[in-house]
């Protein structure tokens, strides 16, 4: 609920910078890690946005993958699973490159 | 029209835990966010360290709740400093709550505080608070594909502690798998087996705490 109200507001004050008068679409960058259920953020982001620029807005999740790169030989891999073993030397030293990222990438306005 | 935002939807939260960090550094504080589902123990633990760390290091706690003072009063039994938040509806304590606490906290007093999060394995593991290290306790009771189910919060976690290991036998918990699965969504985790009831494993639980309190301030205890 935080979060989908963090969105909202984020998604205002870009627009109101604009002097745009609605907000028609909210895209958001979420990584595999945060573990969100989409339906449940798409749920209270819509009641977030009632009465507000917002309202009516869509919000478009796009999850992205949990990537990670070997520190022992670089290699940068998709981490299924939550197996974090390099594919190319077993390394178990991984370092998370992405999958964590929770931020609004942009909106479409009118 | 599309505008660009690019805007990290946690960052303010973040923003203000740097913010807390800072004061809790100022004052020789090393801060512990301890997160768990509701009934794993968490409250007990502080009990029986409160005790532990007697004449040693001072313990704190900011405990936060949805409802009720309950845990709060039971630490004051222990004649520790608490302060006891109560969210009202929200399943997570953020930055700005722990803010909102520090004036009522004597933090000249303390050494190690932990803040006890809200009962909830989602939600707490995506807002810092301004700790050194985020803390996750598990109990047998619970199953042992928790951290397979909640990654987050076990991948955020530098201390994982599973509680009630008294009642293994009652269970079909298993905790060789357990770990592997903790393990495997965060291979950097240490792992301490615990139970609150008969005591074991909690010397191993304080001198862990006596060892990152003497990384953070490299005195065994304050002068």
């Amino acid at each position: 609920m935080a979060i989908a109200r963090n969105i909202v507001n984020i998604a205002i004050a870009a627009a109101e910078k604009e002097d745009a008068k609605r907000i028609t679409k909210v895209n958001v960058v979420a990584g595999e890690l945060r573990g969100f259920i989409p339906a449940q953020l798409i749920f209270c982001f819509g009641l977030m946005a009632e009465n507000t620029i917002a309202s009516g807005a869509y919000l478009d999740l796009e999850i992205t993958p949990v990537m990670g790169k070997c520190k022992k030989c670089e290699e940068t891999f998709m981490v299924k699973d939550y197996r974090y073993v390099c594919p190319k030397c077993q390394g178990e030293d991984i370092q998370t490159v992405s999958g964590t990222e929770l931020r609004v990438k942009d909106i479409e306005v009118e | 029209m599309k505008i660009n935002v690019m805007t990290d939807i946690l960052e303010a939260n973040d923003r203000i835990a740097a913010d807390n960090s800072k004061v809790f550094d100022k004052h020789r504080n090393l801060v512990l966010n301890l997160m768990s589902s509701p009934g794993a123990g968490k409250t007990t633990l502080l009990e029986k360290t409160g005790e532990a760390l007697k004449g040693k290091l001072r313990l704190g706690v900011i405990a936060g709740d949805i409802e009720t003072t309950r845990d709060a009063e039971r630490l004051q039994k222990y004649k520790l400093p608490v302060v006891q938040l109560t969210t009202g509806s929200a399943c997570h304590l953020d930055a700005n709550m722990i803010t909102y606490a520090l004036p009522h906290i004597d933090l000249k007093k303390i050494d190690i505080l932990v803040i006890e999060n809200v009962g909830n394995l989602v939600c707490p593991a995506e807002f810092k608070l301004g700790e050194d290290y985020k803390i996750m306790m598990l109990s047998v009771t619970e199953g042992d594909e928790k951290p397979l189910k909640y990654p987050l919060m076990f991948r955020e976690s530098s201390l994982l502690l599973i509680n009630k290991i008294d009642l293994l036998k009652y269970t079909n918990f298993n905790l060789k798998e357990a770990k592997a699965n903790a393990r495997r969504v965060n291979p950097d985790m240490d792992i301490i087996d615990i139970s609150c009831t008969t005591g074991e494993g909690i010397p191993d639980w304080i001198s862990w705490l006596n060892q990152r309190y003497q990384n953070k301030f490299g005195t065994k205890a304050r002068a």
